[in-house]
C-alpha cells in the first residue's frame, strides 16, 4: 500500500465557502440590482432590434452533417490523444506497446472503413438515399 | 506479456476479433442472416476458447494486474455468452420484421458481452470502470435500436442520463477511496481504523455502493427499471435484465471478498437496508402492474434483493456456500428471465408494438398451450415453487441466510416471496381464463424462437426436478477456485 501524505483540509473548505458565497451574492444581487424586463412589445422577439423572424423553428431543416462532423472531430481527436500518449512512452513500452498501438490503430481503420461504407462521411448527396426501403418496414410512430 | 496471458485472455480476444470481423462484414455486405451467423459463430468460438483458458488456470490467474480469471469468472463468462446467443436468436425475427438495418445490433451485442466479461473479472477500478462503460454504452444504443419508434428512444434517454449519474457516483467514490488508500486494486483497498482518511474512505465506499445498487436496480435506486424495461425492445430488456446485472453481481461478489467492505458496520447496515427494501418494495409495487414487462421489472428488483442476502452473509457463512448460492441463483435467474422476455418478444414479432399488456395473455392456455406452459413454468419459477429451478435457487439463498444467521433478511425473503406468489399466480390465472368472444387474435409466432423458448422452459423444469448435475458442477468450480 502506498503511503498517504496527510493534507490540511481547511484551505479547501474555505475555498468551497468562498465559491458558494460568491455564487450566492451574484444570484441574489443581480435579482435586486438588475433591471426588470418589461415583457410585451418587441421584448419577446428573438432579435429585439433586428429582423422580424419569419415562420416556425420546426420548418427550418438543418443538415445532420454538422452534427456528424462534430462527432467525428471529437472521436478522432480523442484517438489522437491516446496515440500521442503512446508516442511519448515509445521507448519504454517497446515492442509490447508497439503491438498494442498497432492493434488500436487497426481497429480505428476498421471503424473508418465502416463509417465510409455506411455513408457517414458523405457530404451533400447521400449514396444511401438510393438504397430502397431503408426506412422501417412497420411505421410504429 | 507471456503466452499464458494470451491463452487466458483468449476468449476475450476471440470475442473482440469476431466483433471486428463482423464490422468489416457489415461494411462490405449487409445481410441480416450473415450478421447473425457471424455473431453466433463468434459467441460459440468464445465459449469454446474458455476451454483453452481453463487449462492455463489453476485456482485463479492474474491478468496484467487488472483482471483475475478463475473458474468462477469462466462460469459467469459462459453464462453471458449463452445469454448473448439466446438474445441473438430472439433478435433475428424481431428486428427482421421491423427494421431495414439490423446488422449493427449484433456488433453492439458483442461489445456489450465483452464489457460484461471484463466487469465480471475486474480486480482493479480501472478495468471495472472500463468494462462497465463498454457495457453501458452498448446498452444505450441497443435500447434505442428501433430508432423510428417513440418508446425505445425515451427509454434509452432515461437510461443514458440515470446511468451516467450512477457512473459518476462510482467515479467520485473511486477518487475518494484512492485519495484515502493510495491504490485502485481491490485486494489492497484496506485502511486502518485509526487512520484519519477513514471518513472519506467510507464516503467513497458508500458512493461506489450507490452506483452498484443503481446498476442492479436495488430499491432506493430502482426508479429507472420499470420505464427502461417497458420501453426497450423485449429482446434487449431480457439482455439488460440478465447479462448486465449478472456482470455487476459477479463484480460485487469479487469486490466484497477482496476488500471486505462489508466488515464496516455502516456499509453493512446500509446494504441490509437496501436488500430488505428491494425485497419488500419490489414485490409490493409488482402487485399493482398490469403490464407484463413492468411486472417483470419489479420482480427482478425483488430477485436482486434475494440475491443480495447471499452477498451479505459473506463474512458469517462459509465462503464456498456463498459462492455456490450466487452462481446457482444467477444461472437460474438467467434461464427464467430469458424465457420470460423471450415469450414477450416472440409474441411481438409481427406486431407494431411489444405485446406487453397482461390482457393480451388472457386465455393463452386455450390458444397456444405450449407458450402458456412455458410462461407458467416461468411464473412458478419466479415465485420459487418446488419442481422448478427457481425453488432450488431460493432454497440456496434461504440456506445461506440461515447459516449466516441473518434472520431479518430471511424474514424479508419469506414475506417478499409470500407477496410475490399472488401476482405470479394472477399471471397464470389470466392465462387460464376463457377467451372473450371477439377478442383480438393472438399474434403470429415464429418457429425458431418457439424452439429457443421451449428449451429454456424445459431447462427450468428439468433443473428443478433433477438439479444434481448443475449443483455438482458449480461445487467443483467453487472448490477448484480455492474455496
Amino acid at each position: 500500500m502506498a503511503t498517504v501524505i496527510p493534507v490540511d483540509m481547511w484551505p479547501f473548505l474555505i475555498f468551497c465557502v468562498v465559491v458558494f458565497g460568491l455564487l450566492g451574492v451574484m444570484l441574489v444581487a443581480s435579482w435586486y440590482i438588475g433591471s426588470k424586463a418589461r415583457h410585451g412589445g418587441a421584448q419577446d422577439i428573438p432579435y429585439e432590434s433586428g429582423i422580424v423572424p419569419v415562420g416556425e423553428a420546426e420548418d427550418m431543416r438543418l443538415s445532420i452533417e454538422f452534427y456528424l462532423v462534430a462527432i467525428f472531430f471529437v472521436i478522432f481527436d480523442l484517438e489522437t490523444i491516446f496515440i500521442v500518449a503512446w508516442a511519448v512512452a515509445f521507448e519504454e513500452t517497446a515492442w509490447l506497446g508497439y503491438g498494442a498501438a498497432a492493434v488500436f490503430i487497426g481497429m480505428l481503420l476498421i471503424a473508418l472503413l465502416y463509417e465510409y461504407r455506411t455513408g457517414a462521411l458523405d457530404w451533400g448527396i447521400k449514396r444511401r438515399v438510393y438504397e430502397p426501403g431503408r426506412y422501417a418496414k412497420v411505421d410504429s410512430a | 506479456m507471456t503466452l499464458t496471458d494470451l491463452w487466458v485472455s483468449f476468449p476475450l480476444i476471440v470475442l473482440v476479433g469476431g466483433t471486428l470481423v463482423l464490422m468489416i462484414g457489415v461494411s462490405i455486405v449487409r445481410t441480416h442472416k450473415l450478421a447473425l451467423g457471424l455473431t453466433l459463430l463468434t459467441l460459440i468460438l468464445s465459449v469454446a476458447a474458455h476451454d483453452i483458458a481453463l487449462e492455463n488456470i489453476t485456482t485463479g490467474y492474474e491478468l496484467f494486474g487488472l483482471l483475475n480469471v478463475s473458474g468462477i469468472q469462466v462460469f459467469f463468462n459462459v453464462l453471458f455468452l449463452l445469454g448473448a446467443i439466446v438474445t441473438a436468436l430472439f433478435a433475428y425475427p424481431y428486428f427482421n420484421e421491423r427494421m431495414e438495418r439490423c446488422e449493427e445490433f449484433y456488433i453492439l451485442l458483442l461489445t456489450a458481452t465483452a464489457g460484461a466479461m471484463v466487469v465480471a473479472a475486474a480486480t482493479h477500478f480501472a478495468s471495472f470502470i472500463l468494462g462497465l462503460e463498454i457495457l453501458s454504452i452498448s446498452l444505450y444504443a441497443m435500447i434505442a435500436y428501433p430508432r423510428e419508434s417513440h418508446q425505445p428512444l425515451e427509454a434509452a434517454a432515461k437510461y443514458l442520463v440515470l446511468s451516467a449519474v450512477a457512473s459518476s457516483a462510482i467515479l467520485m467514490g473511486v477518487a475518494l477511496v484512492y485519495a484515502a488508500s493510495g491504490t485502485m486494486a481491490f485486494a489492497e483497498l484496506n485502511i486502518s481504523p485509526e487512520s484519519g482518511e477513514r471518513s472519506y474512505f467510507l464516503l467513497g465506499q458508500a458512493l461506489i455502493c450507490v452506483g452498484i445498487a443503481f446498476k442492479l436496480s436495488l430499491v432506493p435506486f430502482h426508479m429507472w427499471t420499470p420505464d427502461v424495461y417497458q420501453g426497450a425492445p423485449a429482446v434487449v430488456t431480457g439482455y439488460v435484465a440478465t447479462v448486465s446485472k449478472g456482470a455487476v453481481i459477479a463484480l460485487l461478489i469479487n469486490y466484497v471478498q477482496a476488500t471486505e467492505v462489508l466488515s464496516y458496520t455502516g456499509v453493512f447496515y446500509a446494504v441490509v437496508f437496501v436488500a430488505v427494501a428491494s425485497m419488500i418494495v419490489g414485490n409490493l409495487l409488482a402487485l399493482l402492474q398490469t403490464n407484463l414487462k413492468r411486472l417483470l421489472a419489479y420482480s427482478s428488483i425483488a430477485h436482486l434483493g434475494y440475491l443480495l442476502i447471499a452477498v451479505l452473509v459473506v463474512n458469517t457463512a462459509r465462503p464456498e456456500l456463498v459462492l455456490e448460492t450466487v452462481l446457482l441463483y444467477v444461472a437460474a435467474y438467467f434461464i427464467i428471465t430469458l424465457a420470460a422476455f423471450g415469450i414477450v418478444n416472440l409474441t411481438s414479432e409481427h406486431a407494431t408494438e411489444d405485446n406487453e399488456q397482461m390482457e393480451a395473455y388472457t386465455g393463452l392456455f386455450w390458444r397456444n398451450p405450449l407458450l402458456a406452459s412455458v410462461l407458467t413454468a416461468v411464473a412458478l419459477a419466479l415465485a420459487g415453487i418446488p419442481l422448478t429451478v427457481g425453488f432450488i435457487a431460493k432454497f440456496y439463498v434461504f440456506a445461506a441466510g440461515v447459516e449466516g444467521t441473518a434472520w431479518a433478511l430471511v424474514w424479508a425473503l419469506l414475506i417478499g416471496s409470500a407477496i410475490g406468489v399472488f401476482y405470479y399466480l394472477r399471471l397464470i390465472y389470466t392465462m387460464v381464463k376463457q377467451v372473450e368472444p371477439g377478442a383480438a387474435a393472438l399474434p403470429q409466432v415464429g418457429t425458431q424462437s418457439v424452439v429457443a423458448v421451449t428449451v429454456l422452459g424445459l431447462l427450468i423444469v428439468v433443473l428443478g426436478v433433477y438439479p444434481t448435475p448443475m449443483i455438482d458442477m458449480i461445487r467443483t468450480i467453487v472448490q477448484a477456485s480455492g474455496f
